[in-house]
């Protein structure tokens, strides 16, 4: 059963209806009691950093994720804010990340981004480096939906699956274990967004 | 009354879901022996027939030849009509304005199959589309009247809007992508009541509807089988009846050369007519359109019985998606998943236990036969 | 590399999808949850869902179809119309709509720009200024429906409200709405400099090749339409129709 976690920040009924669609069972994750029978997490997040991590805070499932996913090892996948928080901090805010992935959030060098704004608004293409399961069946060129200001720097390389480029080359898939982490939207991406969605939900745990 | 015991014709596979067939001693159906008794002596997919239909052609051309375009052309997006409009344009050099109806209902593949055929053909395309906050409750009213030819309003809105084109524009020529080849057998009228019948449409409106029909386009068969052919001459056309015609080899020629995309059925250009055909009419009254179908192209040669028994031995619709097709069908209805589901479990109906003009069409086919206008025809 | 938005617009007025020439005459172009089904299905790279009548009724949005219309929606949907609070937006957000449209709302009250980015991030705020030509040179901004004209200056306003903190400014020309001959490459030249955040127009497209052209010219600029992606031909026939893929990737290409 996915866990789609609803802490006030993204949008949850975009992953509902993907799941829906695929039969894959799945349940809305609002306080530690709808965390039962869960097998797979789902970490949306949209906005800034500080009010996402303020709003997962006061969710009060802060603890119980820690523990799902630290100790239970339960998978889980962070959706653009999502996957920033998954670090230890960001340059876009003052609190602290998750500290889940050895990572820092760092902010888009502007003079590398030739003729275009921040955000990084709009679709993309990803380069896949690592041929794990969460990215099997997508396109040979696959495009995703990107809306960030910010992006994610592993301290380990080996953890980075895919990077796409804006101005400069970015870490755009990262896993480690249990954790996966995406920048770019794939519950706003079509058909390699629904394949990826597919693919968390079909994994082995 | 006892159920009358089920039975499937030797020859096609209409069976017993008609209740109304009847099997000669060999254990052919009655559908079948029109088509070789009426149908088949008087159609001549061959020379002669080609012969017949560049004539007429010409004369299209010819009375045409002032005007921006020499004819209309129904489009669906379906195989027949997207065959017909290669074929009026490239074999017989017409030059046809291309008429769509959108109810509200069309797939994405139905559109991108219009757009390709009208493109590379380089055709002008006009497109009606039906207010839908009436065509909305009009489907909702058939759907609580429990009757079994819920796609009326789609039907009905098709030719009524097609005719009233032609006769404002003063177009002489309607063709169509109906045939023989695909279509010899028809529906029965017990699956599909003649969508034509505007006193039936009136009065499930009257009785279920909550919209007053504003702009929805009402027809009515004496308008269109006696006013226009005879008094206004506009004259209905289907050129597929006059050569042979292969659906298959039509499809593949679409796919090859236009990049048209196939559809899993045939009518499934429309989203609802795909629900309605699929699921709806073999789930609540057991009836299967695909057999009407399969037999029309048995007789003709295009498929075998074999194949055909074979296909039938699955449903019609996609296990898979079904259920997000049935949501989407009432959330556009604006009704609940359990709304759309009572009115599927609701008793059946016939178009008998509404008002209707059954008397006028018996009078009229009749008629017809004799003067040698229409052979065949529903029952 | 990042891609230019190719973004369908549709008007929503009395229930119904509308077409309008210079925010006039409105032709019916049908039901617009088939309407946004067909623009999924074809795989839009964004939409824009405009309620015109909201504003001018002074009612609140018709969250019923707005939520029909955004589980219809794989790709980002932003919806205009009647949002005058912070809450409504929120309850818009909570339908699964990525982004909301503001227009009129922030004529009269600049600061909700700031006061929803607060709550879900200045992404999500879009501003859509409804652009007409002024007799003497420059442009004006009117509100419900191209009927009242506004006092503020374009570009001042431009400039606040990106310090208001908005995440995306839609340029709408009135003058070339349904007109189908091009962008107002003027409107564009004259305000780009002064956006610094990404940055939408709207009116005027008539053939892909207008796209081909504002890309060529602006890079990265997202571009937005509602006749072309409606209608086909000289007879404004309703057909939905989007970019594929090969069109989409020689617009990039035009990228300088």
């Amino acid at each position: 059963m996915i866990g789609i976690i609803d802490y006030g920040v993204g949008n949850i009924k975009a992953f509902a209806n993907i799941y829906k669609n695929f039969d894959i069972p799945y349940k809305i994750v609002k306080n530690i009691d709808d965390f039962k029978n869960v097998t797979k997490l789902i970490l949306p997040g949209v906005g800034s950093f500080d009010h996402a991590m303020t709003s997962l805070q006061n969710s009060g499932m802060r603890e119980e994720l820690d523990k799902l996913v630290l100790e239970n090892k339960v998978p889980i996948i962070g959706i653009c804010v999502g996957m920033q928080m998954l670090a230890n901090s960001s340059d876009e805010g003052e609190l602290k990340g998750l500290g889940w992935i050895e990572a820092e959030v760092k902010k888009f060098d502007k003079s590398k981004i030739i003729n275009a704004p921040l955000p990084h608004m709009g679709w993309n293409s990803l380069n896949i480096q690592e041929n794990k399961q969460i990215v099997s069946a997508l396109d040979s060129d696959p495009r995703f939906y990107f809306l960030h200001s910010y992006y994610f720097e592993c301290k380990n390389k080996e953890d980075v699956i895919a990077t796409a480029t804006y101005g400069e080359e970015f870490e755009c898939i990262v896993n480690h274990n249990n954790i996966y982490g995406i920048q770019c939207h794939p519950e706003k991406s079509h058909h390699n967004g629904m394949q990826l969605l597919k693919n968390f939900g079909e994994l082995k745990c | 009354m006892t159920k009358r015991k089920y039975q499937i014709c030797t020859k096609c596979v209409m069976d017993t879901t008609d209740t109304k067939i009847t099997f000669d001693e060999k254990g052919v159906c009655d559908h079948c022996n029109t088509f070789f008794k009426d149908i088949k002596p008087n159609w001549h997919p061959d020379d002669k027939g080609w012969q017949e239909i560049v004539s007429i052609s010409d004369k299209i051309k010819e009375e045409g030849k002032d005007k921006d375009f020499d004819c209309i052309i129904g489009m669906s997006g379906g195989i027949d009509s997207s065959y017909l409009l290669y074929l009026a344009v490239k074999k017989l050099g017409l030059r046809p304005l291309v008429f769509h109806v959108d109810a509200g209902w069309n797939s994405e593949k139905a559109v991108h199959n219009i757009e390709v055929i009208v493109d590379k053909l380089e055709l002008d395309l006009y497109t009606e589309v039906i207010d839908w906050e009436e065509m909305k409750d009009l489907q909702l009213a058939y759907f609580k009247s429990g009757v079994s030819t819920i796609d009326t309003p789609q039907d009905h809105s098709f030719f009524a809007t097609m005719y009233k084109f032609a006769t404002k524009y003063d177009v002489k020529y309607i063709l169509t992508g109906g045939n023989y080849s695909t279509e010899c057998i028809r529906n029965p009228l017990e699956w599909m009541y003649y969508q034509s019948d505007s006193i039936q449409l009136k009065d499930i409106h009257s009785k279920f509807g909550t919209k007053p029909l504003k702009n929805y386009p009402v027809t009515n068969i004496l308008w269109h089988k006696v006013w226009l052919p005879y008094v206004k001459k506009i004259k209905l056309i289907r050129p597929l009846d006059f050569m042979p015609y292969d659906k298959e080899e039509a499809t593949q020629f679409l796919v090859d050369e236009f990049g048209y995309q196939r559809y899993a059925q045939k009518h499934f250009e429309s989203r609802f007519t795909k629900f309605y055909e699929a699921y709806w009419l073999p789930e609540k009254f057991g009836y299967d359109t695909r057999k009407v179908q399969y037999s029309s192209l048995i007789l003709t040669g295009q498929m075998t019985r074999e194949e055909s028994l074979e296909r039938l031995k699955t449903p019609a619709f996609d296990k898979e998606s079904i259920k997000q097709d049935f949501e989407y069908i009432a959330t556009k209805l604006g009704i609940s998943v359990e709304e759309l589901q009572s009115y599927l479990d609701a008793p059946n109906k016939t178009y008998k236990d509404y008002k209707n003009q059954m008397s006028i069409y018996d009078i009229g086919a009749k008629v017809l036969r004799i003067l040698g206008v229409e052979k065949g025809g529903k029952r | 590399m990042l891609a230019p938005r190719i973004i369908p617009c549709l008007l929503v007025h009395n229930k119904g999808l509308v077409k309008t020439v210079k925010f006039k005459e409105g032709k019916y172009v049908g039901d617009p949850i088939n309407a946004v089904k067909i623009f999924n299905e074809k795989e839009s790279d964004e939409l824009m869902v405009l309620d015109i009548d909201a504003t001018v009724e002074n009612r609140e949005p018709d969250y019923k179809m707005i939520e029909n219309l955004a589980v219809e929606c794989r790709m980002p949907l932003c919806y205009g119309g009647g949002i005058k609070t912070v809450e409504q937006a929120q309850q818009i957000f909570n339908l699964g709509v990525e982004k909301i449209a503001l227009s009129s709302a922030v004529l009269e009250n600049p600061s909700l720009v700031s006061e929803i980015a607060k709550e879900v991030g200045n992404q999500s705020v879009v501003v859509v200024l409804d652009v007409k030509k002024k007799m003497f040179g420059g442009y004006d901004i009117y509100t419900h429906n191209g009927t009242k004209k506004s006092k503020v200056s374009l570009e001042d306003f431009i400039k606040e409200l990106q310090e208001l903190g908005a995440g995306e400014i839609v340029l709408n020309s009135i003058d070339n709405d349904g007109v189908m001959k091009g962008y107002d490459i003027n409107l564009i030249t004259k305000l780009k400099p002064l956006i610094h955040t990404p940055m939408t127009v709207l009116g005027g497209a008539g053939t892909l090749k207008d796209i081909e052209n504002l890309v060529s010219e602006f890079g990265i600029i997202g571009c937005s339409a509602g006749s072309l992606f409606v209608f086909k031909g000289k007879y404004k026939a309703v057909l939905i129709n989007y970019p594929k893929k090969e069109e989409k990737e020689k617009i990039i290409k035009g990228i300088k």
